[in-house]
């Protein structure tokens, strides 16, 4: 019993939780002292709920990643948050999408648990991507260059979001099988059609995530030096395709040279971040309305502008916590398949959240990615949701190995 | 499985190096630009917290009141020929005049650098928060006497500084505009008033470039004294032309110049010669030389945003290096820049940060800190820096710069005639200083379109200089 309980992993307590919901309850009845609406009030106890839901309810029904699910939470309420200050029917959508994706999380984490022949279900996630990613091409309608939505009524979702998570299952599967030659075919089918969409961020995100993968598959240098290769003949490819690719590089390099036209969203992200300062503004007094898109692509400059620059590598810490955490759950699982799909779940979060900031402080040309968790959008919040559903499923899958191990270990038998 | 763990390993070590570039990035760049994104115009979040706060005076460096504030509003003092002198570097309440005091400084005029103990004595004592009155390094009077014998209707630049510490004296822009009343005209002038040349405009440098042509012989041939060029006063390369000044191949006038050493050959400011030592450098010394001298850095000044020089990369023919040699080619430098060059020179190859801040005071009298001088670079030794002096002082005595020559001072300096296409005459252009170490001035003028830098630009020099010895320049 004694080495039972010292083995035991650490997972954080009722503290980190508590304080969660305390933080979250303070800043939306701070906001509702401040406008007085109803819909404050009303946030200032739903937010915490869900996150209390989110964390201790999830970890009630089968063995999870406690510390995943509190940072992951801690994320979407911020987004929230940040959302309903400026925004407040922004907000309350977004809300709804939280409470929403926890849903969603859940049955990914039950997906993963419970299913045990991925065989024909691979097979049917690869025909439906393909299907889902011909929508926009052939319905769509073009934002910021990009032709990537589909409208279904008054309803409108991004395709490209819910294949990332059939991309990162049907990758993982396939090359678990070591069938890595159609799981470059498929990735490539993707990349191409998300090119045809001009959604170039995305192809980004995609092509790393499949070269990650058959990388963590198959440890091969010169698949490296490929790859690398590949995605700069890519990039200059897409460079000189696509004009708003050039506009948007020319932009990055100098943005100064037009602070009122073309540069003006960059300028102003970077201006809002400096406003900020190392404590920021405060919760309701900034202006970081006037970037366009704060909502959306520029949400982390809104954070750092109204809580700082401090806050801000608090909240690049917590991305960086969840993907380490993601890779501690890859390194646990008992099977090549649920290693890779939470290598994959990690490499996606990670490279989309540095895609976007790297985007938002100029490290790298702005490409239209969400962030993780705290950009606005059902889709996006969902699938984000998803695939820390699919990392807890693989961990509780894990721990419940574990588990097995002891008992057995502990009536003298020896483990699998 | 293992060797999938391993892979897993480095997966997540590049993914967490991602993150870690992200916050040194992200560090850096709030580091190095943050203020110069604060200060930016275009930054409405803190001109909306201006009106929070009383912004703090702007003075000279005797103490002069250029700025203040008075029942709310911006007021710029003194005379109008004042309030048009200095301009350019203090600013406008509109900020239409781009990194002006007024804008780049906003950060000591309107407090935001304050400490939270400083804020709080203001809130219990229920008063408006002040701002910190900043000291400048300019002169008013100094800048209004230049104002006064700039060619009228001409437009142009004109820097002083000192070259022992980098102290900004003048920093002037013309056509000027006067920042109390702002009239209809100004904003539709084509010569374009807020727009500062001292520091924004790039010229081509002309002939004031062979400082730097010679700098580079003087570095790469040990023999540069022995040296030889030939003028034959045209030098077909390709289908670009050297020619020198008063050729006209139409009227069949050509100046030669016959064989030059060096030093005769800057004295006269012969295009051919430095043709010539332009290509026996090559364009990689030349080029290396130019960029110890600042072309192509990126400027990070503390106190004053300066457009960046450049030395010419693309389509780099015979002639075109040639040409780069006599000052002409692609080469952009501002005003400032070539300040700095002539100051080097002059500081025995030090070159200093240009300063345009000399103090920041809080109402209750603290003294802001961090405005102490620093060395910008070292582009050349000291002897190489002692050869360039005497080839510009020998330009004052007996060269393009007589016109300069104050008779017991030492005033060294080059000339330069810069043509550019489309204009009627030549940028003139001056560019020296006193070799006096009671007097450590250096100055750099341009008047756009009027004509020889020695007959337009070097008069000017002298009288600055006259003026600043008569004017108690003499430490």
């Amino acid at each position: 019993m004694n080495e039972n309980k010292k083995s035991r992993p650490h997972v954080p307590g009722r503290g980190t939780l508590l304080a969660e919901m305390v933080f979250f309850f303070l800043g939306f009845f701070l906001l509702a002292l401040k406008d007085g609406k109803w819909e404050s009030f009303v946030l200032s106890v739903a937010v915490p709920a869900i996150i209390y839901v989110g964390t201790a309810g999830i970890s009630h029904l089968f063995p999870s990643d406690r510390l995943l699910l509190s940072l992951t939470n801690f994320l979407c309420a911020l987004g929230v948050l940040v959302l309903y200050r400026l925004s407040p029917s922004r907000g309350m959508s977004q809300a709804v999408n939280y409470g929403v994706g926890v849903g969603c999380m859940m049955l990914c984490a039950m997906l993963v648990r419970f299913v045990r022949n991925w065989k024909w279900l691979t097979v049917l996630i690869m025909a439906g991507s393909v299907g889902l990613l011909a929508l926009p091409l052939l319905f769509g309608r073009e934002t910021n260059g990009a032709k990537n939505w589909v409208s279904l009524g008054s309803y409108s979702f991004q395709p490209s979001e819910v294949v990332k998570l059939a991309l990162l299952v049907s990758v993982s599967y396939l090359l678990s099988q070591r069938k890595p030659l159609i799981a470059i075919g498929f990735g490539g089918v993707c990349l191409l059609m998300l090119m045809l969409q001009k959604d170039l961020g995305t192809a980004l995100l995609y092509f790393g995530v499949v070269f990650v993968l058959l990388y963590a598959a198959t440890g091969s240098i010169p698949l490296v030096i490929g790859g690398v290769l590949g995605g700069a003949g890519a990039a200059v490819m897409g460079y000189q395709m696509f004009a708003h690719v050039k506009r948007r590089v020319a932009i990055w390099l100098n943005p100064w040279a037009d602070t009122e036209g073309a540069g003006y969203q960059i300028v102003q992200s970077l201006i809002a971040i400096v406003n900020g300062g190392a404590w920021g503004v405060g919760l309701g007094l900034g202006n970081a309305q006037v970037i366009p898109e704060y909502y959306n692509d520029f949400i982390f400059s809104v954070i750092l502008h109204e809580f700082g620059v401090v806050f801000g590598l608090v909240v690049l810490c917590m991305y960086l916590f969840i993907i380490i955490r993601a890779v501690m759950i890859a390194r646990r699982s008992r099977t090549v398949f649920h290693a890779l799909l939470a290598t994959g779940c990690a490499s996606m979060l990670a490279l989309q959240t540095f895609v976007i900031i790297g985007g938002n402080i100029k490290l790298i040309p702005l490409t239209g990615v969400t962030l993780p968790f705290i950009s606005y959008g059902g889709t996006s919040m969902l699938c984000s949701l998803c695939v820390v559903g699919l990392l807890q499923g693989v961990a509780s899958l894990a721990k419940a190995g574990i588990q097995e191990d002891r008992e057995l270990a502990m009536q003298g038998g020896e483990a699998p | 499985m293992k060797q999938l763990r391993k892979n897993i390993n480095r997966v997540a070590l590049f993914l967490c190096a991602l993150f870690v570039l992200l916050a040194a990035w992200g560090a850096y760049s709030l580091n190095t630009y943050g203020n110069r994104w604060f200060s930016s115009s275009a930054n409405t979040f803190a001109r909306s917290r201006k009106k929070d706060v009383t912004a703090g005076d702007i003075l000279d460096r005797s103490g002069v009141v250029l700025a203040t504030t008075v029942d709310g509003q911006r007021v710029y003092q003194g005379e109008a020929a004042a309030r048009r002198a200095t301009v350019h570097v203090v600013g406008d309440s509109g900020y239409n005049v781009n990194n002006s005091a007024e804008s780049f400084f906003a950060t000591y005029l309107y407090g935001f650098d304050m400490s939270f103990l400083e804020r709080l004595s203001f809130a219990i004592r229920g008063e408006q928060r002040r701002g910190d009155t900043v000291k400048l390094t300019i002169d008013s009077r100094l800048e209004t006497y230049i104002a006064s014998i700039f060619p009228s209707g001409k437009a142009g630049a004109v820097v002083v500084m000192n070259y022992q510490t980098g102290e900004v004296l003048a920093e002037q822009s013309f056509p000027t505009f006067d920042p109390q009343y702002i009239s209809a005209s100004v904003k539709s002038d084509p010569q374009k008033p807020f727009y500062n040349r001292a520091v924004q405009g790039l010229y081509t440098p002309g002939s004031t470039f062979k400082m730097v042509t010679a700098a580079s012989v003087i570095q790469h041939f040990s023999d540069y004294a022995a040296r030889q060029f030939q003028c034959d006063g045209v030098l077909q390369l390709g289908n670009r032309v050297i020619t020198d000044a008063g050729t006209n191949l139409s009227e069949n006038k050509i100046t030669r110049h016959g064989a030059l050493s060096l030093q005769r050959a800057f004295q006269v400011s012969c295009n051919n010669a430095f043709a010539q030592a332009a290509l026996q450098l090559g364009d990689l010394r030349l080029k290396k030389t130019a960029e110890d001298l600042g072309f192509n850095d990126n400027f990070l000044f503390r106190d004053l945003v300066v457009e960046n020089s450049s030395y010419p990369t693309l389509n780099r023919t015979d002639g075109e290096i040639a040409w780069t040699g006599a000052g002409q080619s692609a080469l952009t430098a501002s005003p400032l820049h070539m300040c700095m060059i002539a100051s080097a020179i002059a500081n025995k190859g030090v070159m200093m940060e240009p300063r345009l801040l000399l103090s920041a005071t809080a109402p209750n009298g603290t003294q802001r800190t961090g405005f102490s001088t620093r060395e910008y670079r070292r582009p050349l030794t000291a002897a190489q820096a002692e050869v360039l002096k005497e080839y510009m002082r020998a330009v004052v005595t007996g060269g393009t710069g007589t016109a300069a020559n104050i008779p017991g001072t030492n005033v060294c300096g080059k000339t330069g005639s810069a043509e550019i296409d489309g204009q009627e005459f030549t940028n003139a252009w001056f560019v020296g200083f006193m070799d006096e170490s009671a007097s450590p001035y250096a100055l750099s003028i341009v008047v756009e379109n009027a004509g020889g830098g020695g007959s337009v630009a070097a008069p000017m020099a002298k009288k600055i200089f006259t003026w600043m010895l008569k004017n108690g320049y003499i430490q």
